[in-house]
């Protein structure tokens, strides 16, 4: 079914159009002459379209062979680049053209590319019996990727599910499609052998670095205030605390979320564990243990975060979300926008 | 008097003796941790594995542990330290047990046992020890009728969920009674073992409905010719539309009229109109149109209505047992520890009939004569016992272990 030079240049990932391009049996080399110039353009532009807009466009009107052969070199720009903000930004910017075409696509193609390239469970619904609905997928294969969404309609509580099959409209099929093909591209990237280049190919990919520092020094991050203000916490966080200064019980989760919460507030180790002090069934070697760990210095070195919005609620520790809440979706977030309201 | 640890010991040192062979081991057991409680020492030894059934059958014969465990988790190399084991995979499992259920008998079976002397009783925990003047106590949990079978009917509606949503053969959905206060349900598929953290806490949050918007199940109102018009999802609905749906129909049909005042949000005028209506509301049922089929009754109070079905409908489970991929789970037919009962696997179409307090007994013969310091009625096999204080009772060995286990009781000399 997806044998066309035209569902190779929109899908560029699926198997029969790697393996075409490996037929061509293209040298890095070659690709600094003139007959390959409009590849290797449409390859940069399809870097900076990632870069500025988040999204590639569809550039059939260039020919199917350009669109598609742009592909890998582009990837090759990326991977030889190394930089994890363009990996990631490349691979979000392909998926959300890929979805778009996608949705547009007949629902025979959307099946082939689940079940040949992914391996999925699917099955195309008929439309008269199962309206509004379109295909069926395994819960299985449904949860590799809407994890990865937060609306509320992606959780599973949300979908009609039923013996083991969630009931999609293309829409939705789509967008899970094109997540796992985000990881996919995402995986070729880091996969992706590091070949020599030569100098017109390495002008080229300068450029890009330029737009890519430009890129990155306008979204840095500010520096985290160090001093740490009580009054922007989160309400779950605020109950912890509460909890805590009063020598209630608070539950291991309970524990973990507040300790890491303060830590990448920026509080210090010793002032956290004498702040566990007053609970009853405090031991201060282990308290240490578990602080230290939680802040990194200990075992594996990785330093925490605290659980999402979405984790602490599955734990039933969310004490219910105020006016902030609802715009964000991690305790962290919530306490760094609270910071900047005070501030103001 | 005599110790009674080292009687528990020694009783369970010959259960291990007449019934380790019996013990199955998990699927692919060699790729699985197993983990002991020590009896003696009460700590636990883990990142063990075995190689063969008849170690580990002769491990618990020699070490007579009070617990045992084997993870849920499939691992190249189980008995390295946890960074170095190499996860392969995991089980799908789920824990019900009554701390994560509010019953109303809670304060009937209020237990408490002196931490510094073997003092022990019933109630509330009083301030000071009479017998030693420590002012430490230990809750301890009662073995109660009505909280086992609240446990049981949630493992069942959790059957339910596993079979008719997620579409798992009843035949792979293990149910165990854990030998104390709950039940664990275990699923073993080879398609499951790879879901990640964050896929399994969507399952739990779908068991428990946590984040479910009433209006992605079809609860709306909507603009017609006619004016606007509440629609909302069918008692035939599968998956939550439809046990919503059946969850408000329950709630009309058996709440009374104070019940309906009690839900969260319903104004208890709006109340009383719903139960003067019900009638007329469950006739609505049958045409398919019952949402919005009171005039007074709107949107806002059918959202409430509908809240309260889905705590209903809910299964309360812990949440931590189904999100962790390492965690250890109890091993059918090993004793536990804080009862001497043994842990069961149960088919999951036979749970309904199954009843833990006869079931699940480890130890059927002799008597033993214990002097109880204080206990709740209790019930073992047919028999009930008690209520006790301080008295010498002679009791069949069961009943006289669970006891001594619960440290509600002394040997005597």
């Amino acid at each position: 079914m997806l044998v066309s030079k035209e569902d190779f240049a929109k899908y560029p990932f699926i198997i029969g159009a790697v393996d075409y391009v490996k037929r061509l049996d293209l040298k890095t080399d070659e690709l600094s002459q003139p007959e390959f110039s409009a590849i290797v353009t449409r390859a940069e532009a399809r870097i900076e379209e990632a870069l500025l807009d988040g999204i590639i466009k569809w550039e059939s009107r260039l020919g199917y062979e350009i669109e598609l052969l742009s592909y890998p070199v582009a990837i090759i720009f990326v991977s030889n680049i190394a930089d994890n903000y363009l990996k990631k930004r490349y691979a979000l910017a392909e998926s959300k053209r890929i979805q778009a075409l996608l949705k547009e696509d007949v629902d025979e193609k959307l099946t082939e590319i689940a079940i040949s390239i992914f391996g999925w469970k699917v099955k195309r619904l008929p439309l008269e019996i199962y309206q509004p609905f379109d295909f069926s997928l395994s819960f299985i294969d449904y949860l590799r990727n809407a994890p990865n969404f937060h609306d509320f309609r992606w959780k599973l509580v949300n979908k009609h599910l039923i013996n083991g099959e969630v009931f999609l409209q293309k829409d939705e099929f789509s967008r899970l499609i094109s997540e796992e093909v985000r990881k996919h591209i995402e995986k070729t990237i880091n996969t992706s052998p590091k070949v020599e280049l030569n100098p017109l190919l390495l002008q080229r990919i300068e450029h890009i670095k330029q737009r890519l520092n430009i890129r990155k020094e306008r979204i840095r991050i500010k520096e985290q205030p160090r001093n740490i203000i009580s009054a922007a916490y989160p309400p779950c966080i605020k109950n912890f605390y509460d909890y805590l200064i009063s020598g209630q019980h608070i539950s291991h989760v309970g524990r973990f979320t507040l300790t890491s919460f303060l830590l990448n507030a920026g509080m210090e180790i010793e002032k956290l564990i004498k702040l566990y002090t007053p609970i009853s069934d405090f031991n201060q070697r282990l308290t240490r243990y578990q602080v230290e760990h939680i802040a990194g210095v200990r075992g594996s070195g990785t330093k925490y975060t605290p659980p999402s919005c979405e984790t602490l609620k599955t734990h039933r520790l969310c004490p219910g979300p105020d006016e902030l809440c609802s715009r964000i979706k991690h305790p962290l977030a919530y306490y760094r926008r609270k910071i900047r309201m005070i501030k103001k | 008097m005599k110790n009674p640890r080292k009687f528990i010991i020694q009783k369970f040192s010959e259960y291990y003796r007449d019934n380790a062979n019996k013990i199955p081991l998990p699927t692919s057991y060699k790729k699985r941790e197993f983990g002991f409680i020590l009896s003696d020492k009460g700590i636990m030894l883990r990142h063990k594995a075995f190689s063969e059934p008849r170690f580990f059958r002769d491990f618990i014969k020699l070490i007579t542990p009070s617990d045992v465990y084997h993870s849920a988790a499939y691992y190249k190399h189980p008995s390295r330290e946890m960074g170095k084991k190499e996860w392969i995979g995991a089980d799908l499992i789920f824990d019900i047990d009554f701390d994560h259920i509010s019953t109303p008998c809670t304060e009937e079976h209020e237990y408490w046992t002196c931490e510094l002397c073997d003092q022990a009783g019933v109630g509330k925990q009083p301030s000071v020890c009479s017998q030693c003047g420590g002012s430490k106590f230990k809750m301890v949990a009662w073995l109660c009728e009505t909280c086992l079978e609240t446990a049981k009917s949630e493992a069942l509606k959790l059957i339910e969920f596993l079979v008719n949503d997620f579409g798992f053969p009843p035949q792979d959905v293990e149910v165990c009674f854990s030998g104390h206060r709950g039940y664990h349900i275990h699923v073993e598929r080879d398609e499951i073992k790879q879901l990640d953290q964050n896929a399994r806490k969507e399952i739990v949050d779908y068991v428990q409905g946590t984040g479910l918007k009433v209006s992605l199940h079809g609860l709306m109102q909507v603009s017609r010719k006619m004016g606007q018009k509440i629609i909302g999802p069918d008692l035939n609905d599968p998956g939550w539309s439809g046990k919503i749906a059946r969850g408000v129909y329950d709630i009309i049909v058996t709440y009374n009229l104070q019940q309906l005042k009690e839900i969260n949000g319903i104004n208890k005028n709006i109340a009383s109109l719903i139960f003067s209506q019900r009638e007329k509301i469950l006739k609505a049922w049958n045409t398919g149109t019952p949402w919005g089929s009171i005039k007074g009754v709107g949107i806002k109070t059918w959202e409430k209505l509908v809240e309260t079905s889905v705590v209903n409908q809910a299964v309360s489970i812990d949440t931590v047992v189904t999100i962790d991929i390492h965690r250890l789970i109890r091993m059918p037919l090993t004793l536990h520890g804080k009862t001497g009962l043994k842990v069961v696997s149960i088919p999951s179409k036979s749970l309904e009939r199954f009843d833990p307090l006869r079931d699940a007994v480890a130890f059927n013969e002799g008597t033993l004569k214990v002097y109880i310091l204080a206990a709740h009625r209790f019930r073992i096999g047919k028999e009930i016992y008690g209520p006790y204080e301080r008295e010498t009772v002679k009791l069949p060995m069961a009943a006289a272990i669970y006891l001594l286990c619960k440290r509600a009781a002394l040997l005597t000399d």
